[in-house]
């Protein structure tokens, strides 16, 4: 311990600095984390291996508790609306990260344009979306996408294309929650690589400017190499949002709201955990799902890990 | 940096996260005792009226009223409280909800140590059979009903060539098959839609028109080879089928705005309904009406009271019942908010029969539901009833949106349902 703890030396101040170091200078450090640990303690892990055990069991919350081994485990891998969900996430998740971060990427090198004016103000309206509310955001676009009486099919009937039901078919459905989930973050994303294009010097865009560079050169050789690190980043974060999407299918369609729609067609895990767990009060198939979930999260996660440890820039 | 606004903003979040973590769930339990006690209702039936007329008339006693939410997530709520240990004296819970609380009697009082037993005549049968647990205790005493019937709009049906008033229009359709004739005659006249959905307005409303509906009487899930489900189901395709329906989803938002344009002319009015075209088509006022539903007689909806078993007050909790659900408690209440009584002692009262809406062109709403609620017979209500109601709906749903197969329906409704309750 009190060799991990000592630093190495090219950091130490001096002698002086060392001999002062007493237990309470040691301890200092852990106790300024210390609150985040134990607030994750008592809200992250304690839930996380409950679930795990709530998992073993078909659980009743307000009646019996049988302990059934993995008998969950083996009804979820056996159930079609279980890998109908798995799907839909997957889908979703697809459908709003991909173009989120490549909006993101040139929406950024757009911003960080020299000759920009008002820039602050196109700056900071990119976080508007992010801080407004989902539900509201998601009820405004759920009636902008409504069969009858949109905004998108009104203006569709315009070009003379017959009204088109994205809730009730699939790709629609996946379409408009993956436009409300980009809607959301792609202000979020741009910022941050906005933050991270500014540290690159604009001595280099200027002499690959004057190299004869156009935009798009500037662009692919300049902006996106500098950006590698906060992509693996966002990739990541949008990784672990997207698989947890449950807002939005919540709340776009009334009149099945746990399932989004009669035919499950856009019912996300994490939707179709809240259905068992809550609305069918079925804890233990509830928690297995959540199980699942969190598999299926940190194989994903190992899959970028690997691809990003490739693209990372090499110095 | 650019970015300094956004980190406070990530922090907010996250801080604000935490905070709800922290608090936990369900609304904050009042200390018990004296004679105050806790009482958790939903929102939007206005429970804060019969709240401050019980305080008026019994001073000195403090109800903590928390309007919860949807009637849904007062149930998780309670559930939630229920597996805690914290629970109100008092709780409302929605007849849909209820099955999975009766299963599990030992988290409630039994009402009859208060003497509900002698009280039960009071009730219809069929309503308080659904909150007595087979080994006979009762956990709830029901506050209303849905009674049904069939809300129409007259400046439609007049646009369309058929009759206007209620009488005439009830003779229209002594059948759910002519019912069905009636919506053909109407979109073949107009060109537009006549119901605004199958599953709801017709599956329903006919599925709960007889004796057995997905159980026996001894419990077991029937629902496979009940003839009231199989009918009840074939008609609901076949309206799917006819092209008279707006094919809006109950609640959906294209539904109300279709309520507002009069895209629909007809819509399943359960009591509590007319409430919600009051507030999605506000506009219509004067030109609906209603008119008896095919079949005669129907229920959907309709809530109880009950006091868990860890309630610290539960003799004031059940004071209030006792005098706020009462036969002439229920029949103020009706008079005042349009709950229908679950008491047919009143249901000859003129105050009941009496009663008009000018919404609904003066209709005697009150003797038109209670008559719907007479001629009902009681059929059990099992633990997955919702389930199944719910996969048979989405299913006819599925079909009238012409994206399922009509022929396979039936097979699809029964394989999903084996999914969903393994059974």
């Amino acid at each position: 311990m009190a060799t991990t703890l000592t630093p190495p030396p090219r950091t130490v101040p001096g002698r002086e600095a060392r001999v002062r170091q007493g237990p309470a200078e040691r301890l200092a450090p852990y106790a300024y984390i210390a609150p985040f640990f134990l607030l994750f303690a008592v809200f992250g892990l304690v839930p996380l291996l409950f679930t795990f055990y709530v998992a073993l069991f078909d659980w009743n919350p307000i009646g019996e508790r049988v302990f059934i081994g993995f008998d969950n485990f083996t009804r979820l891998l056996g159930d079609t609306r279980f890998w109908n969900a798995a799907w839909n996430t997957i889908s979703i998740w697809l459908l709003s990260t991909v173009p989120q971060l490549l909006a993101a990427l040139l929406l950024a090198h757009l911003l960080n344009h020299a000759r920009l004016r008002l820039a602050v103000f196109f700056r900071m309206s990119m976080l508007v979306p992010y801080i407004t509310s989902v539900a509201a955001t998601t009820i405004v676009f759920a009636q902008m996408f409504d069969r009858d009486y949109g905004l998108l099919n009104w203006l569709l009937g315009l070009i003379g294309v017959g009204p088109i039901d994205f809730l009730q078919s699939g790709w629609g459905s996946h379409v408009m929650i993956a436009v409300m989930v980009t809607w959301r973050w792609f202000g979020y994303t741009t910022l941050l690589y906005l933050a991270s294009l500014q540290a690159v010097p604009r001595a280099v865009y200027e002499a690959a400017a004057v190299d004869g560079a156009g935009a798009w050169r500037q662009f692919r050789h300049i902006s996106v190499p500098s950006l590698r690190p906060v992509i693996v980043f966002t990739v990541v974060t949008s990784t672990i949002g997207g698989l947890q999407i449950f807002t939005e299918p919540l709340l776009v369609s009334r009149s099945a709201p746990l399932t989004c729609g009669p035919v499950r067609q856009c019912q996300t895990l994490t939707l179709f955990l809240y259905e068992q767990g809550f609305g069918r009060f079925q804890f233990g198939y509830g928690a297995a799902i959540g199980v699942a979930l969190f598999v299926l999260i940190i194989a994903i996660a190992a899959v970028n890990y690997v691809l990003s440890a490739r693209i990372r820039p090499e110095r | 940096m650019k970015l300094r606004t956004a980190t406070p903003i990530v922090l907010a979040a996250t801080l604000a996260l935490t905070a709800a973590a922290c608090s936990g769930g369900g609304p904050a339990q009042p200390p018990g005792g004296g004679s105050s006690f806790a009482f958790w209702s939903f929102t939007g039936i206005n429970q804060k009226k019969s709240v401050e007329d019980y305080q008026k008339a019994n001073p000195g006693t403090q109800v903590k009223l928390t309007e919860v939410g949807t009637s849904g997530e007062t149930a998780q709520a309670l559930t939630t409280a229920l597996a805690g240990g914290k629970v109100p004296d008092l709780v409302l819970i929605q007849g849909d909800d209820l099955p999975k609380f009766v299963q599990q009697p030992q988290n409630f009082q039994d009402l009859r140590q208060y003497g509900a037993d002698k009280l039960k005549g009071d009730y219809l049968d069929w309503v308080i059979s659904q909150s007595t647990a087979p080994g006979g205790e009762i956990i709830g005493i029901p506050t209303d009903v849905g009674g049904m019937a069939v809300a129409y709009r007259t400046d439609l049906f007049e646009a369309a060539g058929l009759p206007t008033g209620r009488d005439e229009v009830a003779r229209l359709w002594p059948t759910w098959d002519a019912f069905i004739e009636t919506g053909r005659k109407y979109t073949a006249a107009t060109g537009k839609a006549f119901l605004d959905n199958a599953a709801t307005s017709v599956f329903f409303q006919a599925v709960n028109q007889g004796p057995q509906k997905y159980y026996d009487p001894a419990g077991n899930a029937v629902y496979a080879t009940s003839p009231q489900v199989k009918t009840a189901f074939d008609l609901s395709i076949k309206t799917a089928r006819a092209g008279i329906t707006a094919k809006q989803s109950s609640f959906s938002q294209g539904w109300s705005a279709a309520m507002g344009k009069g895209d629909f002319a007809v819509v399943s009015a359960p009591s509590w309904m007319l409430g919600a075209i009051r507030d999605n088509a506000p506009d219509t006022k004067g030109k609906w009406d209603i008119a008896t539903i095919p079949g005669g007689a129907g229920n959907w909806g309709g809530s109880y009271l009950a006091i868990p078993k860890g309630a610290a007050n539960p003799k004031a909790a059940w004071d209030y019942i006792a005098k706020t659900q009462s036969p002439q408690g229920q029949l103020d209440h009706f008079v005042d908010s349009g709950a229908l009584p679950t008491t047919p002692s009143v249901y000859q009262d003129p105050k009941l029969t009496g009663l008009k809406d000018p919404f609904f062109s003066d209709a005697p709403v009150g003797k038109i539901y209670t008559s719907s609620l007479l001629g009902l017979k009681p059929f059990l209500i099992g633990p997955d009833s919702s389930a199944i109601g719910q996969e048979f709906l989405d299913v006819i749903t599925n079909v009238e949106q012409g994206k399922g197969d009509p022929a396979k329906a039936w097979e699809t409704a029964l394989a999903n349902i084996k999914t969903a309750i393994g059974t």
